[in-house]
């Protein structure tokens, strides 16, 4: 079985600073982390692939040459090959432009499976699976909390999804995108001691658009059918709260309060 | 005359009725005409308040037969060629659209929470990085504008009733479907979080006292919510999680007990209008959006708060008045 899983390393949102100065997002000192859905999706593959030894796994990842390094502990964690999509001019894509790019360097793999997340945390759009599919010709399922069964040899899986009203269960034909929910319990594993440094650079595989060939005016900016005219940074502005103590004299404020605002009747 | 066609979600008909308030937000109330696609269901609500209700003439046509439904939103634009297709940003809702989209090869602005146009040209606004910034879009190429859209975001003020043109349209083929339904299992139903003016919202610092967390609720006049992390934990149900990838609340008071305060839950409640935070850690990100913040025992504040707002109530029982 061979399973393709696409990963992207988003900047940490919790590590985003506010210069009210400047009016702008520091996101240089913020670390990059695996989306964690994406985590999730990658975490899922290595069980099976540890419960089902034969399985090939890939991650994809459309990224800066930066991410290198983040990327290839996924390696070292058990992923077969690591590839890293990385050309300065995909800078700007926005998911269109993103899934084509994914889409191209797919339609060059054979897979029995394409895992993703739902949402990534920067964007979180969640446009990629579902427009990448449709490019692909594939079924997709998004917001998927179980994977039941995958069998590649009666071309299917079994996915849940935690719906609105109802719990769903889904039969979904391979190959087919399906795109995983946080779960916080499904961990990437640890990296072994032994592992920390091993040299991995064979099954990193690192491509630009030399390879993948897309137009010029498929690329970034340019190849993007959606671009960003501002970006405000208000929603950052924070409130001067009241602070008191759980304390006889904090409660009585509280209610107080609560009278003030027409919560409760005096 | 403006076209404007509407996705019904037949899980969230209500919250797909109401994206009406997009048309005439961006053309005015007679600027544009009303195209609604009810394939799974939904189309005789839809009937009261659009002028054109497409139907799937072969029975319906779930959504998650986003492949499917993407064709046929296609054929529909081929044939009536509208200016903006709007969908309800909901778990299905977003797996038809960007089907659709790259379909139409047209450019998609997600979970937007606003909407305007300026020189002729339609821009949208969405938050991102967990709601820390708030970005403006446009979209280019000469396809359709298509936009998913927070449910409740936009309210709509008495809806004009119509009286509807049904058309039956047929399903364009489409590969054998990919996605089949094999168990359906309702869930218990809960009271919807959105529509309480309080929340009591409950995290991991008070896992245990979800009992408690619903007396203080009831005394308030509100609901019960939740942090994932309370849900994780299984205190409490998934349903009434709030956050990013819960639900987006706008309540006039929110009580947060126990609840740190991570992007992704603050991406939950930037709309109330009141935040208490109670918590034991001065430094809790919470802080950040509360106009009261109580240092301390989440189980001590609402027994003492309990306490002051139970007690009146008895009192007045005896004749206080
Ligand atoms: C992709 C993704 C999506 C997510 N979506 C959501 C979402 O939609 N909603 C959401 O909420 N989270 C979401 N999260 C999780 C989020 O990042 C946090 O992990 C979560 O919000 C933490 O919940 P919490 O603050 O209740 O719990 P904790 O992190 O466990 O914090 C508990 C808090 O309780 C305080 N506390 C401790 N003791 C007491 C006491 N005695 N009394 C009162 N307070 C006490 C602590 O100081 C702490 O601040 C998401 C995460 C990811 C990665
Ligand atoms: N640049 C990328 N590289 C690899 N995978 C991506 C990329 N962008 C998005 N994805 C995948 O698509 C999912 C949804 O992303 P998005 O539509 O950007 O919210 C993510 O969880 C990833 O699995």
């Amino acid at each position: 079985m061979k399973i393709l899983c696409l990963l992207k390393p988003v900047p940490d949102v919790d590590q985003l600073r506010y210069d009210r100065a400047r009016n702008v997002l520091v996101r240089e000192q913020a670390r990059l982390i695996l989306n964690p859905e994406d985590a999730t999706a990658a975490a899922t593959a290595l069980e099976i692939k540890r419960a089902v030894p034969d399985t090939y796994l890939e991650t994809v990842s459309m990224a800066p040459r930066g991410a290198r390094p983040h990327l290839e502990d996924l390696a070292r964690r058990g992923v077969d090959q690591v590839t890293l999509i990385s050309d300065l001019r995909y800078a700007g894509s926005d998911t269109w432009a993103t899934s084509r790019v994914l889409a191209r360097y797919l339609e060059t793999r054979d897979y029995d499976c394409v895992f993703c997340g739902t949402h990534t945390l920067d964007g979180g759009t969640g446009q990629v699976p579902a427009q990448l599919a449709e490019l692909l010709g594939l079924p997709v399922m998004v917001g998927i909390t179980a994977l039941a069964e995958l069998d590649p040899r009666a071309g299917q899986a079994v996915v849940e999804v935690d719906g609105e009203r109802a719990l769903l269960r889904f039969a979904v034909a391979l190959p087919a995108v399906l795109g995983f929910q946080y779960n916080p319990d499904r961990k990437l594993p640890y990296l072994r001691y032994a592992d920390l440094n091993r040299d991995v650079s064979q099954q990193v595989v690192v491509l630009g658009n030399n390879a993948l060939g897309l137009a010029e005016t498929e690329l970034g900016l340019r190849g993007s059918l959606t671009q960003v005219r501002r970006i405000e940074v208000d929603a950052l502005e924070t409130k001067t709260p009241l602070r008191l103590r759980a304390d006889q004299e904090g409660l009585d404020t509280v209610c107080h309060w609560l009278e003030q605002k027409g919560f409760v009747q005096p | 005359m403006k076209r404007v066609l509407v996705y019904i979600d037949e899980e969230a008909v209500e919250d797909s009725l109401a994206l009406l308030e997009i048309g005439r937000r961006l053309y005015g109330e007679q600027g544009f005409c009303a195209y609604a696609l009810a394939a799974g269901g939904g189309s005789g609500e839809a009937g009261r308040r659009f002028d054109y209700v497409f139907r799937a003439r072969s029975g319906a046509l779930p959504n998650f037969e986003a492949a499917a439904l993407a064709r046929c939103i296609a054929a529909l634009h081929q044939a009536y060629g509208f200016d903006v297709i709007v969908f309800p940003a909901t778990h299905w809702g977003r797996m038809v659209a960007p089907r659709a989209a790259a379909r139409l090869r047209a450019g998609l602005v997600a979970d937007v929470t606003a909407v305007g146009s300026e020189g002729g040209e339609i821009w949208m606004a969405r938050p991102a990085f967990s709601g820390r910034l708030l970005a403006t879009v446009v979209c280019r190429g000469g396809g359709p504008v298509m936009l998913s859209v927070r449910p409740r975001v936009f309210t709509q003020r008495a809806p004009a009733l119509k009286s509807a043109e049904f058309i039956d349209i047929d399903v364009p083929d489409t590969p054998a479907p990919g996605v089949r339904l094999i168990e359906r299992r309702e869930k218990p139903a809960v009271r919807d979080i959105r529509e309480s003016a309080v929340l009591v919202a409950g995290g991991g610092g008070i896992a245990r006292d979800f009992p408690l967390l619903e007396r203080l609720a009831q005394a308030l006049h509100g609901l019960v919510a939740a942090s994932r992390q309370a849900v994780d934990l299984g205190s409490a149900p998934r349903a009434i999680q709030v956050g990013q990838s819960g639900k987006i609340v706008s309540p006039r008071l929110y009580v947060a007990i126990g609840i740190s305060g991570a992007s992704p839950h603050l991406a939950g409640i930037r709309n109330a209008e009141y935040v208490i935070a109670v918590n034991p850690d001065r430094q809790a990100p919470i802080g950040s959006l509360a106009d009261i913040v109580v240092e301390g025992d989440g189980r001590a504040f609402v027994e003492g708060l309990l306490e002051r707002l139970e007690a009146p109530r008895t009192q007045s029982h005896g004749g206080r008045g």
